[in-house]
């Protein structure tokens, strides 16, 4: 299958390697992977922030953009800015043009476990990452899109990992976009919440399908010089060891 | 009595407070762990949860769009059965009939249920001001009453207390030994506030559903002071928010399966009270006089969209409050306003002034927890990016313009312009990169102070208390160009 | 007292700005009004023995029933409680079920009690005109018994009921009642509580702290 990857400006930026991983992941699944350069953000800061003039922006970019793609499939690593793009219709009000193009584009885009359990069938791309890992449930991911059992169940056949369940899991980190520095000390104090369940079940690696929540979860970790690991969803897929 | 009460205008101020208040720290977590288990165990005992939730969505959606019929049929059939109805377009006229019906009949005291509309419009203030002294006799509002506070949570009044604190109170303002004992506590209420309800001529409720077809309303508890109140007193005052009334006795089925089961975690609460006018002889026990308060103070401006509308919809449980990760950290205090959290957070905006609490529509990391545990499915975390564009875009009235921040709107316009083109954006992000060669050490940012913080406040707030990430010496982009060679 | 003026000026207003807000929202509501997937009934939980599943919710929310097979068997039962809570002063409701086995349980009650003797008393002795089983819910209606008061002031509420009034749901009930009849319906399940200090129960707050229940098994 042909898939256009969106890598989303996180990942393009401040960690390339899970664009990469996610690039090998989909190609050891069988996929041809485009990445059509012209692409930038999703404009998801803009929308949360409530300026959706430029969220439309964002959003006509987008759409433009992927609409040149012959692919059959859009696959973006994060669960928030896959529900962006289905969140598309929403900026654009009364125009009815607007609103079917958006709705086209979304129904073709998916976030990458959804993408590898739910369209590709499959959930073992033949993974091996030893250590001990537990999954946070990104919010928009989970609620938006009802990713749960997917990412699970990828984890749960990767070869030396094993998988142990937080408490809380499906419970915010507390990074909500611009919220994480509007309040961040109320952002902090449910960060740290997150932290304490992490650290309870023991796990050495918080694995999540969000750039955004991993950058929240291992700024502290980091911070408080705790052992454990952060890694998102397509670097442990793709790993070999 | 009074004090100043924290308002949402100083919500980030407010909010810094609560965090730092270790007692507080202990309440909200209790109520965090317990609501979880408590709400599962009830939502298994229910059937078809979600089915409910959709009837119980269809009957509200239904009635707010057809409001001015039902509100007719409601207050016609109460009428019918002896009540009297008033019409309040604001607080301060519903505070005023409601004066005027005391003093009617000369009465100096009104024993007082738990009602939010009550709260809302500061009835206990205005009553207060007129010569007549409030009695609350709900157990947590008698005891805020006592200190002085306000409400901090829709269903618990005093849930940000510990038991110490409660005890303290009681030795102080009641007289009696000092005791950590819940149930010396709550016997010692019982028995002071008996003597206020043997005295009490009028007493003052809410309501949580007004039935239009039969003109019933019905108030339900656990404690049976709302019975109390509405049977030992000659006169009963109800102040109804006019977004209460359903269209059927039938309907009620739905929203006792969900109300107390959200609200508490109960399949029932201990008590229901299904009022229909007044009494039919004169000997019978009961008031003589029912007098429905119908308040509007702002909800019928909400019925303007669909998407303000569900608003109107919600039914009071306080679910979204327990499960908020943000009224978790900092309490009702915080937010300013007689209805907090999640809930309060679209609200307040809406019936009070956006340009009052523009800081509450983004105290919220738009989690969707409270969506998940609405029994109406209102969509909160969509109402309050609808605020959030109001704010920020300040396509409401004029007035409301004062809500816009300049800086950060030229902000937002910079990264949609440079950001339009892969070129422009590739820049600005080669000259970040260079940029944090300043700050960046082993790989990452700490804690960025001075002046770096006050160019970069975003900087500033995130390194308070984490590392940031840096930018990749490659991109993506650039290694995909690589890789494709 | 009120201005008839103003209370029409308010009436009118709210009414008119109901109709001009919901006109404002017309064009929107075309495109989103959709009926919602409602179901046509309420699924309940099967319902297992009728009695049975009375009793159970009744234990399950603190109160404690007991099956008899007639009022004697009642009377007997009611002397047992009113010896173990070591009650004196005894109040009743008009029911005449209630009196038949007070009688005869040989107990000095007072009907119509007085406001002191309200306060004063130590048990209040009622029927019920209906009961849920699913809930453990008892149905007091205004119109077919003075227990108001009875029910609802003295420490301790004591409910003889028929069998035969009992019923599985909620929704039958609201069936059933009639409120154009009974100013005042009363839903009573189990005791008066509350968690507002702490989050932690204590019983009998402002109503009875205890709640017995004596079912009368039709023959």
């Amino acid at each position: 299958m042909k898939v256009a990857l969106f890598v989303t400006c996180l990942v393009d930026q401040l960690c390339p390697n899970v664009g990469m991983a996610t690039v090998d992941v989909l190609e050891r699944a069988g996929c041809t992977v485009t990445f059509d350069e012209r692409q930038t953000c999703c404009g998801q800061p803009a929308f949360n922030t409530g300026y959706r003039t430029e969220a439309r922006d964002f959003a006509k970019r987008f759409i433009e953009i992927f609409e040149t793609s012959d692919a059959e499939a859009i696959v973006i690593p994060s669960g928030s800015c896959t529900a962006m793009v289905k969140h598309f219709h929403e900026v654009f009000e009364d125009d009815h043009e607007w609103k079917e193009r958006a709705d086209r584009i979304a129904a073709k885009t998916h976030e990458l476990s959804s993408f590898l359990v739910n369209i590709l069938g499959i959930d073992d791309v033949g993974a091996i990452s030893n250590g001990k890992a537990t999954w946070h449930d990104a919010c928009h991911g989970l609620r938006d899109l009802g990713v749960h059992d997917e990412p699970r169940r990828l984890l749960n056949k990767v070869g030396g990992l094993e998988f142990v369940e937080m408490e809380n899991a499906d419970v915010c980190c507390g990074f909500g976009g611009t919220f994480s520095v509007k309040f961040p000390e109320i952002s902090a104090g449910i960060l740290d919440n997150k932290i304490e369940m992490i650290e309870k079940s023991g796990a050495d690696t918080v694995v999540a399908c969000d750039a955004s929540c991993l950058m929240q979860i291992s700024g502290r970790l980091s911070r408080i010089g705790s052992k454990v690991q952060t890694k998102h969803i397509a670097e442990i897929l793709a790993s070999q060891e | 009595m009074s004090t100043t009460h924290a308002t949402s205008e100083t919500f980030d101020r407010n909010a810094r407070a609560a965090l730092a208040d270790p007692v507080l720290h202990g309440a909200l977590r209790n109520l965090a762990d317990s609501f979880v288990v408590r709400r599962q165990n009830a939502i298994a005992s229910a059937g078809d949860w979600e089915g409910l939730r959709d009837r119980a969505r269809a009957i509200k959606d239904e009635t707010l769009l057809h409001l001015d019929q039902y509100l007719e049929r409601f207050t016609e059939n109460a009428k019918k059965a002896g009540a009297t109805i008033h019409w309040a377009r604001d607080g301060k006229e519903a505070c005023d009939i409601v004066l005027e019906l005391v003093r009617a009949k000369n009465a100096n005291m009104v024993v007082k249920a738990k009602s939010m509309a009550g709260e809302e419009i500061h009835l206990n203030e205005a009553l207060e001001a007129g010569g007549i002294e409030p009695v609350e006799t709900d157990l947590g509002e008698w005891i805020i009453q006592l200190a002085g506070e306000t409400p901090s949570h829709i269903v618990v009044p005093a849930i940000h207390k510990t038991k110490q604190q409660i005890a303290d109170l009681f030795v102080e303002k009641v007289g009696i030994e000092q005791t950590d004992n819940v149930d010396v506590l709550t016997q010692t209420a019982r028995k002071i506030l008996r003597q206020r309800f043997a005295e009490a001529q009028v007493g003052v409720s809410g309501v949580n559903f007004g039935v239009a077809e039969t003109g019933t309303i019905l108030i339900l508890e656990n404690e049976g002071n709302i019975r109390l109140t509405t049977s030992l007193t000659k006169t009963h005052i109800a102040i109804m928010g006019i977004e209460k009334v359903i269209p059927n006795f039938a309907d009620l089925d739905v929203f006792l399966k969900l109300l107390p089961r959200s609200g508490t975690g109960q399949r029932l609460t201990a008590y229901q009270s299904l009022i229909t006018g007044v009494k039919k002889n004169a000997d019978d026990i009961g008031p003589d006089e029912l007098h429905i308060v119908m308040l509007d103070n702002g909800r019928s401006r909400m019925l303007a969209h669909p998407l303000t509308r569900q608003s109107l919809a919600c039914i009071r449980c306080g679910a979204c409050l327990n499960a908020c990760p943000v009224y978790q950290q900092i309490g009702g205090h915080a937010y300013g306003s007689v209805y907090p959290g999640p809930i309060g957070a679209v609200i307040t905006p809406q019936l009070f002034g956006l340009s009052k609490s523009k800081q509450l529509p983004y105290a919220s990391s738009l989690c969707g927890a409270c969506r998940e545990v609405c029994p109406v499915k209102i969509d909160i975390p969509a109402l309050l990016l609808h605020l959030r564009s109001e704010i920020a875009e300040g396509s409401t009235a004029a007035a409301e313009a004062t809500t816009r921040k300049p800086g950060e709107s030229f902000a937002f316009r910079m990264y949609s312009r440079m950001w339009s083109t892969s070129g422009t954006y590739s820049l600005s992000m080669r000259a970040a990169r260079l940029m944090q060669r300043v700050i960046a050490r082993d790989g990452k940012i700490g804690k960025v102070g001075g002046l770096i913080s006050r160019l970069v406040p975003p900087l500033g707030a995130w390194t308070a208390w984490r590392d940031a990430p840096v930018v990749a010496p490659k991109s993506f982009r650039e290694m995909w160009r690589e890789k494709k060679k | 007292m009120m201005q008839s003026s103003s209370h029409s000026d308010a009436r009118s207003a709210i009414f008119a700005s109901i109709r001009e807000n919901l006109a404002k929202s017309a064009p929107f509501d075309e495109a989103r009004h959709e009926p919602s997937p409602v179901s046509s009934a309420i699924v309940a939980p099967p319902a297992t023995d009728l009695l049975e599943g009375f009793k159970e919710s009744l234990e399950l929310v603190g109160a404690k029933c007991t099956f008899v097979g007639d009022e004697s068997e009642a009377a007997a039962r009611l002397r047992a409680i009113v010896s173990d809570i070591s009650a004196t002063e005894i109040i009743v409701s008009d029911s005449e079920l209630v009196h038949r086995i007070v009688n005869a349980a040989k107990l000095d009650a007072i009907e119509d009690a007085s406001r002191d003797e309200l306060f004063s008393s130590d048990v209040g002795i009622t029927s019920a005109q209906f009961a849920i089983a699913e809930t453990g819910t008892l149905v007091l209606e205004s119109g077919a018994e003075r227990h108001r008061l009875v029910s609802l002031v003295p420490p301790v509420h004591v409910c003889v009921l028929n069998a035969s009034s009992i019923r599985q749901s909620m929704a039958e009930i609201l069936e059933l009642v009639d409120p154009d009849a009974n100013p005042t319906i009363t839903f009573v399940t189990g005791a008066s509580r509350t968690s507002d200090i702490e989050l932690t129960l204590a019983i009998g707050v402002h109503g009875p702290g205890e709640l017995y229940v004596i079912v009368i098994k039709d023959r």
